[in-house]
């Protein structure tokens, strides 16, 4: 069974779903501990670059492509949801 | 039906590095890049472009206005070097106005006319009058412009296959006249910069924050050029440099990724030495693709390593002249054919240490050599490939 | 100068002309068109990651890619092809012209890496795992005859089959008004060199010199319904195809050279 979502990440699992045009897959679906990168929801890196675009879009800040956290901080969606929490400039 | 060699009678290309052949091999000599810091549009992204000077200020003959943009100022620019109009008229006269085809190579072709009227809509959210023209609003305004403006009258297309664009242009050409569909061709291609791809390149983090550094171990991307280029290609003349072959596929892996074991790149370069009845031993020089992209140039530097003998030179002359898109092949092989005729084979500006997967093929310095057949490789976003094969005037 | 092909597969799509069965029997005048317009077509054949990509120019693009190959019983693999389109992803050049116009570091990846226009044909042979060389190539309204003659050009050429796919999308926003075009069309043939087919029904192209070129204007049913779209010169080619009888046609390739189609 997968873990619950908090509000943040469920507000993130719509940003992904909607962003990338995923089929076949809710929002509420999403695992937030599952992988979001090759396993797990399969996502690349063109949908990594796309994410990040919308993620400064919405939540005002830049997600780096050389941050040397970024395997971990893209590692989930719970992770992805917990950096966007602390570095939001958004409400 | 075997393909047939074809007479190269003429030729130019205009790009950052100057106008025209002469100008063109001095800057290859001099080692002496057209790059600049990016001046382009209103608030630049920080990167390198390969920019030609002057366009703003040189409008379109009046006679042609209703094509008058960037891209085909850039084009008639192209056209009036070398006396190539001149060139392609006296072929039209030969073999009449009909009997010569336009082939015509672009990725963004007068986008940036578009990307100017929005900028400007009036207030109902219509097209400004100066830009009211359907013409420059759609992919085929380059082949439309070319075909117009050297009062031809037969087929023409316009080629759009991102950066393989101007390469295909010259197969596409030598079919015609193989069949007898056209006697003669004129083929080449335009690509100027424009907002569409330096923002759309920089949304791809492929756009490298300083002067491109093809092959070496620390490049960081891309730099983005505009250029002109045209040849005129017939069955038969009495002197000219040769089209000997090409080959032609795609990778069919990912949009904006190389094959990782180039194997598209593979299958264009056998079909092209076949084609031509060549080896690879029989190749002093290769223009290589060479975008300074980390996976461009991984992938083709192996490829040349395991492919060709020591003897053969390569090199990517887009330190020189920036990524030039859908004219990098015409570009890339007018380079080539300077180099046959010269006997000059230009290295690789701004390599310093070369990339691990680079063979002592890959060129940094220019050489000085006796040559006589030359490839050019172009490998386009969306997988799709291109190799030509040239030989010297003989 | 005259190429002889066979026509191996025939497709059509348009969304009161979903496939060739409904576009020909609407063109030979047996049915009347759907009330109902169809949702674009799914471009099943791609892996989920392409798939979710693909802007509407690849949805209409392969669905008719893959109906004329499934019809010609030929692999897509095994056939070199021919995209062409008028005026491309013109929807994707508004969102490019109007994001640029306001906010041009937030380009979507995505969608440029879809602007460029041989993006069908890359997620073709993507979704096919075709090594086999495409191109993509525009002539503004001569479009249609130009890809004709290109793609018999290279099957004759190269003595292999090829496949020939040919749309045209709505337009949007401001660019709606200098690249006029409604609705989606596509269609696709595959071809044949004459010498190497068993099929019955081929084409005798020839090209002609004129001193204006008069295309055969489109006269069934189906003309009203995809007029409005820049790729509407096609529709006379598969009016001659929905008939079968023999019947000759004129595309045209340039204002004053002529494509004679003969169609047996």
């Amino acid at each position: 069974m997968s873990a619950t979502q908090s509000a943040g990440e469920r507000e993130l699992a719509e940003l992904i779903v909607t962003a990338l045009n995923l089929e076949g897959v809710t929002p509420a679906e999403i695992d937030p501990e599952a992988p979001l990168f090759k396993t797990g929801l399969g996502l690349d890196s063109i949908d990594a670059l796309e994410l990040a675009l919308e993620i400064s879009k919405r939540y005002g800040f830049q997600l780096r492509s050389d941050d040397e956290n970024n395997v971990r901080i893209f590692s989930s969606l719970r992770s992805l949801a917990a950096h966007i929490e602390s570095n939001r400039v958004t409400a | 039906m075997q393909s047939r060699p074809l007479r190269i009678t003429a030729y130019t290309l205009c790009s950052a590095v100057g106008d025209g052949r002469a100008a063109t091999l001095a800057a290859l000599r001099e080692r002496r890049s057209g790059l600049s810091a990016n001046d382009f549009g209103p608030s630049p992204i920080a990167t390198w472009i390969g920019r030609v000077a002057g366009l703003e200020a040189q409008p379109l003959p009046a006679e042609f206005a209703h094509w008058d943009c960037r891209n085909n100022r850039l084009a008639w620019r192209g056209l009036a070097t070398d006396g190539f109009i001149e060139a392609a008229r006296e072929a039209r006269d030969r073999y009449g106005a009909n009997r010569v085809a336009v082939v015509m190579g672009t990725s963004t072709s007068s986008i940036g006319a578009s990307e100017e009227a929005y900028t400007r809509l009036d207030p109902d959210g219509q097209y400004p009058a100066d830009l009211r023209r359907p013409i420059v609003h759609t992919p085929h305004s380059l082949g439309d412009f070319v075909q117009h403006a050297l009062g031809l009258t037969g087929l023409s297309v316009t080629v759009a296959t991102a950066c393989s664009s101007s390469g295909k242009v010259f197969a596409q050409a030598e079919r015609l006249i193989r069949t007898g569909l056209a006697d003669a061709a004129i083929v080449g291609g335009v690509d100027s910069l424009c907002g569409s791809v330096l923002f759309g390149f920089n949304s791809l983090e492929l756009v490298s924050p300083e002067p491109c550094r093809p092959f070496d171990v620390e490049r960081r991307g891309i730099n983005l050029g505009e250029a002109a280029g045209f040849a005129l290609l017939e069955k038969q003349a009495p002197s000219g440099a040769w089209l000997l072959g090409y080959g032609e596929s795609n990778d069919a892996h990912h949009m904006s990724t190389p094959h990782p074991e180039g194997l598209g790149a593979r299958l264009a370069l056998n079909d092209a030495l076949k084609r031509a009845e060549l080896r690879p031993e029989d190749i002093d020089y290769i223009n290589l693709h060479g975008t300074a992209s980390q996976k461009n140039d991984e992938v083709e530097a192996k490829l040349v390593a395991d492919l060709f003998p020591t003897t053969t030179c390569a090199s990517s002359t887009k330190g020189w002249t920036g990524h030039t898109l859908g004219a990098a092949g015409i570009v890339e092989a007018a380079i080539s054919l300077l180099a046959l005729e010269q006997q000059l084979l230009p290295g690789t500006l701004n390599l310093r240490a070369p990339d691990p997967a680079c063979g002592p093929q890959i060129q940094r310095d220019n050489v000085q050599r006796e040559a006589r057949h030359a490839l050019s490789f172009s490998f386009g976003f969306g997988g799709s490939n291109c190799v030509l094969v040239f030989g010297r005037d003989r | 100068m005259t190429l002889r092909v066979a026509i191996e597969g025939v497709s059509f799509w348009a969304s009161r002309l979903p496939g060739w069965d409904v576009a020909r029997a609407v063109m030979r005048g047996e049915q009347a068109p759907p009330e109902t317009p169809s949702a674009r077509p799914s471009p099943t054949l791609l892996a989920p990651t392409e798939r979710r990509r693909a802007p509407d120019t690849v949805a209409v693009a392969l669905e008719v890619a893959a109906r004329a190959c499934e019809a010609s019983g030929r692999k897509p693999s095994d056939l070199p092809s021919v995209f062409a389109s008028t005026h491309g992803d013109v929807a994707i050049s508004d969102y490019m012209c109007s994001t640029l116009a306001t906010t041009p570091t937030l380009i979507s990846p995505i969608k440029f890496h879809n602007s460029v226009h041989n993006a069908a044909a890359g997620y073709w042979s993507i979704g096919t795992g075709s090594l086999a060389p495409y191109t993509a190539i525009s002539a503004y309204e001569y479009t249609f005859g130009e890809g004709l003659l290109e793609a018999a050009t290279q099957a004759v050429c190269e003595q292999r089959p090829v496949l020939y796919v040919a749309f045209d999308i709505e337009s949007k926003g401001a660019l709606s008004t200098m690249a006029r075009s409604r609705g989606l069309l596509g269609a696709a043939v595959v071809l044949a060199p004459a010498n190497q087919s068993q099929q019955q029904r081929g084409l005798i192209l020839t090209t002609e010199s004129v001193a204006e070129c008069h295309p055969t204007p489109a006269r069934s049913a189906a003309a009203s319904l995809v007029a409005e779209n820049a790729l509407a010169p096609c529709l006379p080619f598969f009016e001659v195809l929905a008939s079968s009888s023999p019947r000759t046609l004129c595309l045209a390739l340039s204002r004053q050279m002529a494509l004679n189609v003969q169609v047996n």
